[in-house]
């Protein structure tokens, strides 16, 4: 028999200033050493069991609770929360705003610091953890210059330099690539050797499935399911999808489709009436000039961080933008929309060539972070602030047929996630945009969620817009994308139209 | 050769160089002396050239036309808006480039651990670190911002005076809230607010240069202030 680590005791909670409890009833137990899958919708109250159990509700996320959560013997409601800091760690969902530091090695040395070990020992921690997780190479660097993935690894490697028994990872794979993900994996089987007791939060499945012991599924603050780990991954895609869940397991098609192939695909596709992209090369590091900038040109060649002579992207159809991180998809879709100006490409659709500044009118791009987008108070001012010409009747359409109708008077920041990046959509609608570009639109986006936005996606490209897609969710390009354009170093690799 | 400088010795040349500027100088020997701290040479020693390379001229430039070209008989528009733009940058800038060089050189954890061994009271260090740590940060959001309104056409506030700060600054604000949420949240949970004494991997021992450095600067402060309100 399994010794009991921690125990949540019928716990109800809900935030200050919230309408509805965030926690509902919940009781649950956790063995010692297992690995603990929580898995439902977006705002079923996963992040918060993780945040009862690292102490950050009652005691930073103030709020009505009653029940109790006991964490190795301690009664958290009583514990300080720097009292945790050696016993749970807890991984963040995003990276950017969980480092204290500005460097590697301060990061990693950041806990054992505050919990006041002496320098000797943190010194040998840092150590140890710097071989067993492979951090040579990331040791000394400015955090503000690592990848996603690298990022998560130095996220970790802070956690664990404080040993902590109990290790919470909350959404930890959202804006991770394959590669990266693959490399998360590793660290958390390591852990699960070690005996450690590890609870995940988490959207996407299919790399869970053999770390997992147990998978508890939530639902609007309750706990409406469990599973043992076989049964789980016997779950059906049907059964899934109803539980609003990602699949279980990806096929060997979508793996194939993700990984890094070395093989060149067909790049080019003729097609009569398409939206022509020219000449689009475009390096991070400028040429050396004394007056005059030079222009990149595909004379450049293996400087330049983007070279696409020549594209023809399909009118009215859904293009995915594929390939690993920093391989250049995002610099791609800024570059298309205008934002690097030194990039000298030309689009041409219907004969018209727009360059330079013509670019941003003819192609709009929504960021992966839409809050950077929204600029008024009221959904409406957002999109007559796109508008050359204020027409508050055709602004009143568009929100309608984005279902944004009854929202017109709301602050867009009092939104939800989905419902701002449907502003940001509805404004680039009305800004007359028609080529629409999404940098990593689904990136922590439960199943349901992801599904809608690849339904928008599918009805703003059949009423005539062509949209240009970047993501690594398998499940959201078999959804809706017709077709696949593979980025490698900024080169491209294939494009492909969709067999479905 | 890298010259790694205490972060007590950099505080301590702040100090001076923010409390020397605020007494006007007036006679050369005092410009001189000024120009003398600058600490370009410091930059240099710590390999940030091009940085060096733009004060230098900046500052160069602004000195040459003060004493050149304007004098009390300066007429004109052109001239009027030199005597302000350059008194500004000859007066002001030799404390901009030493905090640039304060901030670019120094570690959030040299940092904190030369502020423990001042015995400055935690909640004011950590509250200063996070400063530093923010400023990269608000640098990623406004780019990002930036691009957005680029995107929209308003970088001019979309035929709106106001909005050109109100734009900038909203979205700006929050998402500096909601980071500095998540970040505080994160620290937290990682003991940092605990009653036990903070410890420091960093080890600062004063060395010669940094002593050197601390003399001179008292010289010059001592200078300033004789020359200036003794003499």
């Amino acid at each position: 028999m399994m010794q009991t680590i921690a125990q949540i005791n019928n716990v109800t909670h809900r935030y200050k200033g919230a309408a509805e409890n965030s926690l509902d009833g919940v009781s649950l137990t956790i063995k010692k050493g297992e690995t603990l899958l929580l898995c439902g919708a977006s705002g079923s109250g996963k992040t918060s069991v993780i945040r009862l159990l690292n102490g950050l509700i009652p005691h930073y996320y103030h709020g009505d609770m009653t029940g109790d959560v006991t964490v190795n013997g301690l009664d958290i409601v009583e514990t300080q929360l720097y009292e945790l800091a050696g016993v749970v760690g807890t991984v963040f969902q995003n990276p950017r705003s969980q480092f204290f530091s500005v460097d590697t090695d301060g990061e990693i040395v950041f806990g054992p610091e505050n919990i006041g070990l002496a320098p000797k020992e943190i010194n040998a921690r840092k150590e140890i953890i710097t071989k067993q997780m492979n951090l040579d190479s990331l040791l000394g660097r400015s955090l503000f210059e690592l990848s996603g993935g690298e990022k998560q690894r130095i996220a970790c490697a802070s956690e664990a330099a404080l040993l902590p028994e109990i290790i919470l990872l909350d959404e930890p794979s959202s804006n991770l690539d394959m590669e990266a993900i693959k490399m998360l994996h590793e660290i958390i089987c390591d852990w699960k050797r070690q005996g450690k007791t590890i609870i995940i939060s988490e959207h996407r499945l299919w790399y869970l499935n053999d770390i997992a012991d147990r998978v508890v599924y939530m639902d609007n603050g309750r706990i409406a399911h469990e599973w043992n780990a076989k049964d789980f991954t016997m779950l059906s895609d049907d059964e899934t999808r109803q539980l609003g869940l990602h699949p279980t397991s990806i096929n060997e098609r979508y793996l194939a489709l993700l990984s890094d192939k070395d093989d060149t695909g067909k790049c080019y596709i003729d097609i009569a009436d398409g939206i022509l992209l020219k000449d689009f090369y475009f390096s991070y590091h400028h040429k050396p000039y004394i007056l005059r900038k030079n222009k990149f040109s595909a004379a450049d060649g293996d400087s330049l961080s983007l070279c696409i002579p020549k594209l023809m992207l399909p009118k009215g159809k859904v293009t995915a933008v594929i390939g690993s991180n920093g391989t250049g998809k995002s610099t791609f879709l800024r570059c298309i929309c205008g934002l690097e100006k030194d990039c000298t490409g030309v689009i041409v659709s219907k004969g018209k060539e727009y360059r330079k500044r013509q670019r941003i009118g003819f192609s709009y791009m929504v960021m992966q972070d839409v809050n950077h987008q929204l600029f008024t108070d009221s959904v409406e001012k957002e999109l007559l602030l796109s508008m050359k010409v204020k027409d508050v009747k055709r602004c009143h359409e568009i929100l309608d047929t984005l279902g944004l109708l009854e929202f017109k008077d709301t602050h867009p920041m009092a939104l939800s996630g989905g419902q701002k990046q449907r502003v940001a959509i509805a404004s680039a609608i009305a800004a007359g945009a028609k080529l629409l570009l999404f940098d990593e639109p689904t990136s922590g986006l439960d199943f349901a969620h992801m599904e809608k936005v690849g339904e928008l996606l599918r009805q703003l490209a059949d009423s005539g817009s062509t949209v240009l897609v970047s993501t690594h969710d398998p499940e959201f390009i078999e959804q809706c994308c017709d077709y696949t354009l593979r980025i490698k170093k900024g080169r491209l690799f294939s494009f492909e139209e969709r067999n479905s | 050769m890298s010259l790694k400088l205490d972060p007590r010795t950099k505080l301590y040349m702040i100090f001076v160089v923010s409390a020397v500027v605020m007494m006007s100088a007036t006679t050369p020997f005092l410009w001189a002396v000024r120009i003398i701290m600058i600490p370009i040479f410091l930059l240099i020693m710590e390999k940030h050239y091009a940085a060096a390379f733009r004060f230098l001229i900046f500052y160069g430039t602004a000195l040459l036309l003060t004493f050149k070209f304007l004098s009390e008989n300066s007429e004109g528009f052109l001239s009027a808006f030199l005597v302000g733009y350059c008194g500004i940058i000859v007066q002001f800038m030799p404390a901009m480039i030493t905090a640039w060089y304060v901030v670019r050189t120094t570690k959030i954890g040299e940092f904190v651990c030369a502020m423990q061994k001042m015995h400055i009271p935690d909640g004011i260090t950590i509250s200063l670190a996070v400063v530093m740590r923010f400023f990269p940060t608000i640098k990623e959001e406004y780019t990002a911002i930036r691009d957005a309104m680029k995107m929209r056409g308003i970088m001019l506030g979309g035929g709106n005076a106001a909005g050109m700060i109100e734009y900038r600054l909203i979205p700006l604000l929050f998402s500096c809230v909601n980071i500095g949420d998540e970040l505080s949240a994160a620290a937290v949970t990682r003991g940092l607010g605990g009653k036990v004494k903070r410890t420091s991997v960093q080890e600062l021992k004063m060395k010669a240069a940094d002593y050197l450095l601390m003399l001179l600067f008292t010289a010059v402060l001592v200078v300033f202030v004789v020359s200036k309100y003794i003499r």
